[in-house]
């Protein structure tokens, strides 16, 4: 390895550490479990704060949670313009929302002693000016560190079945599609 | 290393919410908020003093505002979509009463008040019918 190979690299890195320690990068603590099992209480994230946009659906983000205006984190499930099957029929998300959704099912939730994760089942679709942060990547514990691990496939559409409207929807990605009909 | 931890360790938390339940559930709860909206009506009408008026006015809002909290815990917490097969009505009833409440809150009519109660105590009655008094009350009080 030449040191012309090795500069950009660490120009990068520099570039990245610099953006880091000036707030470019922020560092937060998990807790509660609803994102169990990718990413679980005490673990150390490094976000993105500088996200304007609802990031891609599978995503996890920081958000200002409606109602107690606490930090939250959960995972974007629909985008703006995303249709998804809701208590019997289908909702649309507006320009600017998304819906957001824990990961844990509800049994996992009260095998560990919880109650259901609270989320846009509870408190309907996130307006953009809520987005605060894109989690990306864990940098603690060290046995976990790096990448956070993708949604479990059928995350959404486990319970679909259910008659309850707090049943986990199914979604229909956007950019305008009508829902099928049913 | 406790130094390096020091100066990594996270600056903000933020939650992976779920509820933390108590597991005790009971309709009484916002039956009796409700019942201070009917009397705080009854008395509005019995005393025309404007700083009474008033002060009932903030009290019976504040009081809805608790009936509507109490319904929602029992709609999100208790109830479960299991309970749907012995009340296929709940989703109705709740928002029913909900509405209701608001409705409450913008009037000076007892009747609105009574009804209230009448849909309080048809959701009283799906807690009794899914098992609620014994499965989420504690065993013992005296009667």
């Amino acid at each position: 390895m030449t040191p012309r190979s090795v500069a950009p690299a660490l120009r990068a890195m520099l570039a990245r550490l610099r953006r880091a320690t000036r707030g470019g990068l922020w560092r937060v603590s998990v807790a509660d479990r609803s994102m169990a099992p990718a990413i679980l209480p005490g673990d150390w994230l490094l976000v993105d704060p500088t996200v304007t946009r609802w990031p891609r659906r599978g995503a996890a983000v920081v958000f200002r949670e409606p109602g107690s205006e606490v930090l939250a984190i959960k995972r974007v499930v629909a985008r703006p313009g995303d249709w998804l099957r809701f208590a019997g029929g289908w909702l649309r998300m507006g320009p600017d929302e998304a819906w957001l959704l824990g990961d844990a099912t509800d049994d996992d939730l009260r095998a560990a002693g919880s109650g259901g994760s609270i989320d846009s089942r509870r408190y309907g679709p996130v307006s953009e000016e809520r987005l605060v942060a894109r989690a990306w990547l864990r940098y603690a514990p060290l046995r976990r560190i790096g990448r956070l691990p993708a949604p479990p496939v059928d995350l959404h559409l486990r319970s679909a079945a259910s008659p309850s409207p707090f049943a986990p929807p199914e979604i229909t990605p956007g950019e305008g599609a009508a829902p099928p009909r049913p | 290393m406790s130094r390096l931890s020091r100066w990594l360790a996270p600056t903000t938390r933020v939650h992976a919410h779920c509820d933390l339940p108590c597991g005790i559930y009971d309709p009484e709860q916002a039956r009796i908020e409700a019942e201070s909206t009917l009397r705080i009506i009854e008395k509005m009408a019995a005393n025309n003093d404007a700083a009474f008026q008033t002060r009932a006015i903030h009290i019976k809002e504040e009081r809805a505002d608790l009936v509507k909290h109490h319904l929602d815990v029992l709609w999100h917490d208790y109830f479960k979509p299991e309970h749907l097969e012995k009340v296929p009505n709940l989703h109705e009833l709740f928002w029913n009463a909900n509405k209701q409440v608001s409705k409450v809150k913008a009037s000076t009519d007892a009747a609105d008040a009574k009804r209230l109660l009448e849909m309080i105590d048809e959701i009283d009655a799906a807690w009794k019918a899914t098992g609620g008094p014994e499965k989420t009350r504690v065993a013992g009080r005296p009667g």
